[in-house]
Formats: structure tokens, C-alpha cells, sequence
């Protein structure tokens, strides 16, 4: 069979990438350029900042990725582009790049879903097995999915309020730690002592997950120890908070393994660098006898080679868009 | 020369392509919330019209805002890539600078709703500027023009303007005719024209300011 070249391309928060991925496993070249540094001054991702940066970079990244690769676009076999959810701003240039390159240099253009892309992160690492339980944590996303072949996802349920990685964030915040808050009170829980008592959120038999009670914990528990006049252990919180979130993230997932009875667990999203999660997933998958792939530490945040890796399975699949395909801010994993 | 035009700094899509100063193709659409939806589709047809592939084009001019904010970033990124990959000539103009070609003896004002009062205008009279492209307060570009005792006429395209106006409709022709030997940039350094800070770096700068 001939190999196929996917041109994948991400823009759908505050990083553009441009990526090509060989045959849906094989990563030719990712250029990502991040804007943390211009988004950390205002403490978040400021939506038309981010979108102005977008067309600011975008010729520079997928120049820089095409010559990394030594291809050029008219040997790329298709384009694919992560056309939603996402900020509306953002996701809009990099679909409009995408839509442009497809009628220049008349290509198939593959629309692939942001989530789908984080849960196929793990494919470039290793070959997918199904069926499986994803966990998808991020910034915007706490979701638990169920595959049972290429690029078909049922949702089993998410988060009712806020993201588990925003949550992370304005506990972050409340520590008195730096935009994006996970990383550091990742850091901090690996030396503090789990001494505040934390209540664990929607502790049922749903497959949904809950972290604004969580959060409100936090900023209450900050508070009262204020007003008490008592310094707070941001190393103490850090823990406290990370080993709840793990609980909870743990407890139902492993609740979906068991229900549908699957070997195989993959973890997709930025959350999913947080070294204390990956340790506990990999101890309780050993323990249960589950296989389990991470992404890699730099293809667990939004990324180019994903949405490239996903691409070639929904190109397989014939999902092929039109000249009219249009950005969605808010859009179903189906 | 083969000269495509492109303005999405509205919710209009105004394209053009021109062979030796002959418009062979165009378009004049509003698409109002569609805009991202349908122009490149647009263009596509545009081109079977024409009977051309963009790789016989020899300059691109694309309108740079200011205006709608995502309007023109599509407009842009279009224009960007296709300069970029199949390395073509390429020049900005601004949104402004078209809407100003207008055969008058009063005083040319191209205006666009910026929204809380503001607006995106510039004055001109025959071929010369006599207030540059500006982010201003209505009433003060209204008094600005009261000063200068001359009559005037606005240009927009907007509906339901009150003041005396003319609904802009560009004659494309006209504007590459104009523009087509501006002089070609680097397509990475083609940037959207904004005339205005986001809120975000605004209020940054009030705090830096104030401090």
C-alpha cells in the first residue's frame, strides 16, 4: 500500500501547531509554538490575543514543520485540521488554513474532533488496542470515552461543572501559584503531606465527574485558615487536592473498566503529564492486570501530530469535509 | 498581470480577479455569520469563472481591517497561504483606503462601527488624506469635520447610518487598478490591521500606567 502523508493542524486554544504524520503512526516532523508567555501576564487564555497570534505565526510553523520534514505540500497525501471544540477565534484560523490548502493544492480535507486527536496522542506511542477506556483530562475536558475500533468514541460521561485541569488552575490561583497552576501543584504535592481534609465530589455510581464543590473547598479552606491567622502549606494543599482529583478520576474510571469489561486504558490531555496521576493509573493498572498507555509528556497538551494521527483513521473511514467546513466552539465526540 | 482581491473586513465577502486590467471574475456577497462558512467555497468558484487555477495569479491584495476582527482574519489567513505556498507577490491595503475611492467634490469619510460610540474612519479629499486611518470617538470625528467647514460625505456599510451617506459598494475593478503596484511584502509579515488593543492588553496597559 502506498504510505499516506497527513498534514494535521491544531489551533484550537493557544498553541498553533502543523504537524505530518506518516501512516497514523509514524511522526515525520511537529512544529508546536506555544503563547503561554503571552497569556501568563494576563493570568489565562485571553480568546482574541490568542486568535491574533494564531495568523501572526501560522506561515512561520508550518514552514518551519515542512522543512523539518523535507516534504513538501504537494506530496501530503490529505489535510486535516481540528475544527472544534474549542475558542471560536483560535480554531477559525487554523480551519481557514486548512480550507485554503485543500483548494490550492486540491487535497482531501479531514475535519477531526480536538478530543479525538488528544485520545490518538497515545497512538503515536503505541498502537491502539481495543476495545478502550480513554480518560480525557484538560483544561477544558473531563470526559471518560469507550472505543471499540478506529475513530468511533461513545461518551460514558464528563464533568458537570468545571474541567478537572481548570480546576487545577484556580486552585492554582487560591495557592498563589503562576498561570497554568497543574504543572507547579503537581510539583508541590510530590513533597507535601496530605493534612487538609478535602470532601470527595460525586462520589456515585455515575460515570460523571464533578470539581466545582472541590474547588469551593479550597478557596473556603484558604479562608477559614486567613481568618485563623494560620499560614497556608501550599505543599500540604497541593497534596490534599491532587490525591482527591486522583480518587475521583481512579475511582470511576476503574468503575468503567470493570462495567465494560475492557483490557486496554489510555490516558489523552494536558492533565495527563501530572506525574502524580500517571503514578497512580500505572500502579492500579498493574495491580488490575489493565494495559495502559500515557502520552508523551510533550503530546499530552494540544498538539499538530495528534490531530495527524487521528486524521489518517477518520480519512480511512472516508470522513471527508467540504469547502464550507466551518470551526465549532462546542461540538460532540461522536 | 493576473491580480486576485479579497475583503472580508465586514460580514461581506468583496473578491475580484483581474487579467490585465479586465475584471473577469467576482463577487459582492453578504454573508452575514456565514462568512468563514462559505468563502473559500466562494472562491473556488470564483476561479472555475475566471477559468484560472491560483497558480496563474501574479499578485494577491488582500484588505487588512480594520473592521470585523474575525472577518478579516479569514480574509488574511487566505491570503497569507496562498502568498506564502505557492510564493506569490502580495500587498495590503487597508479597509479604508478601499472604501475611499469614491469620485466626489466633498470630503470623502470611509467609516466603520467600532462599536461603544467609536468608529474606524479617516478624511480624505481628492487623492489627498487629510486625517489618516484612526480608532475615534464618533462625536469627535464629527466635530473634527464640522471644523474644517467643508461638506462631506460618509461612506459605510453599514445599515441604517443617520448621518448623510453613501452605502459603500467597491467598484473592484477600480481598487486593484489602483493598488495592484503596491509594493509586494513578505507574506510572514502580512498582518491584520486592528487600529485597536484587545481589552485585555488595554487594561494591562491602564494597570502598567497607572503604576
Amino acid at each position: 500500500m502506498k504510505d499516506i502523508y497527513i498534514l494535521g493542524i491544531e489551533s484550537s486554544c493557544d498553541e498553533t501547531s502543523f504537524s505530518i504524520v506518516k501512516n497514523g503512526i509514524e511522526e515525520i516532523s511537529t512544529v508546536i509554538s506555544s503563547q503561554i508567555a503571552i497569556h501568563k501576564q494576563y493570568g489565562g487564555v485571553v480568546p482574541e490575543i490568542a486568535s491574533r497570534a494564531h495568523i501572526k505565526n501560522i506561515t512561520f510553523v508550518i514552514e518551519e514543520c515542512l522543512d523539518k520534514a523535507g516534504i513538501t505540500l504537494n506530496e501530503i497525501t490529505a489535510i486535516a485540521v481540528a475544527y472544534g471544540p474549542g475558542l471560536i477565534g483560535s480554531l477559525l484560523v487554523g480551519v481557514e488554513c486548512a480550507k485554503t490548502l485543500a483548494f490550492l493544492y486540491h487535497k482531501p480535507l479531514i475535519p477531526v474532533h480536538h478530543i479525538a486527536g488528544h485520545i490518538y496522542a497515545n497512538n503515536l506511542v503505541k498502537r491502539l488496542e481495543f476495545p478502550l477506556i480513554a480518560l480525557v483530562i484538560s483544561g477544558g475536558h473531563t470526559e471518560l470515552i469507550y472505543m471499540d475500533k478506529d475513530y468511533s468514541f461513545r461518551k460514558l460521561g464528563s464533568t458537570l461543572d468545571d474541567a478537572v485541569g481548570e480546576c487545577y488552575d484556580k486552585v492554582g490561583r487560591v495557592i498563589g501559584v503562576e498561570y497554568p497552576g497543574g504543572p507547579v501543584i503537581d510539583k508541590l504535592a510530590q513533597i507535601g503531606k496530605p493534612n487538609y481534609k478535602l470532601p470527595l465530589p460525586l462520589n456515585d455510581d455515575s460515570y460523571n465527574f464533578s470539581f466545582s464543590g472541590l474547588k469551593s473547598a479550597v478557596i473556603n479552606l484558604a479562608h477559614n485558615e486567613y481568618q485563623k491567622g494560620r499560614e497556608l502549606n501550599k505543599e500540604d494543599l497541593a497534596k490534599s487536592f491532587q490525591d482527591v482529583v486522583i480518587e475521583t478520576l481512579t475511582k470511576k474510571t476503574m468503575h468503567a473498566i470493570k462495567d465494560y469489561k475492557v483490557k486496554n486504558l489510555i490516558l489523552a490531555g494536558g492533565v495527563a503529564a501530572n506525574t502524580g496521576i500517571r503514578n497512580a493509573f500505572q500502579e492500579l493498572c498493574e495491580k488490575e492486570n489493565i494495559s495502559y498507555t500515557f502520552p508523551s509528556i510533550k503530546y499530552a497538551t494540544d498538539n499538530a501530530a495528534m490531530i495527524a494521527s487521528c486524521g489518517y483513521y477518520a480519512y480511512l473511514d472516508g470522513r471527508i469535509a467540504d469547502l464550507t467546513l466551518n470551526p465549532e466552539s462546542s461540538l460532540e465526540l461522536k | 498581470m493576473k491580480v486576485f482581491y479579497i475583503d472580508t473586513s465586514s460580514s461581506y465577502l468583496y473578491a475580484g480577479i483581474a487579467v490585465d486590467k479586465f475584471l473577469v471574475a467576482s463577487i459582492k456577497k453578504n454573508f452575514g455569520k456565514d462568512l468563514s462558512k462559505y468563502t473559500i467555497s466562494e472562491i473556488a468558484k470564483l476561479f472555475q469563472e475566471a477559468s484560472l487555477e491560483p497558480e496563474d495569479i501574479d499578485k494577491i491584495i488582500v484588505v487588512s481591517g480594520p473592521g470585523s476582527f474575525t472577518g478579516i482574519r479569514i480574509g488574511m489567513t487566505f491570503a497569507k497561504i496562498f502568498a506564502w505556498s505557492l510564493k506569490k507577490d502580495i500587498t495590503t491595503i487597508t479597509s479604508l483606503d478601499a472604501m475611499a475611492l469614491v469620485d466626489s467634490d466633498k470630503l470623502v469619510v470611509p467609516i466603520i462601527d467600532a462599536r461603544r460610540g467609536f468608529v474606524y474612519a479617516s478624511i480624505h479629499e481628492k487623492d489627498k488624506i487629510i486625517l489618516k486611518n484612526q480608532y475615534i470617538k464618533l462625536d469627535s470625528l464629527i466635530a473634527y469635520l464640522d471644523n474644517l467647514k467643508k461638506e462631506y460625505l460618509f461612506v459605510t456599510n453599514q445599515d441604517n447610518f443617520d448621518l448623510p451617506s453613501i452605502k459603500y459598494d467597491p467598484d473592484i475593478l477600480k481598487i486593484i487598478n489602483t493598488y495592484q503596484d503596491k509594493p509586494s511584502i513578505n507574506p510572514h509579515l502580512v498582518e491584520p490591521t486592528y487600529l485597536k488593543l484587545t481589552e485585555a492588553e488595554e487594561n494591562l496597559r491602564n494597570i502598567h500606567h497607572d503604576n
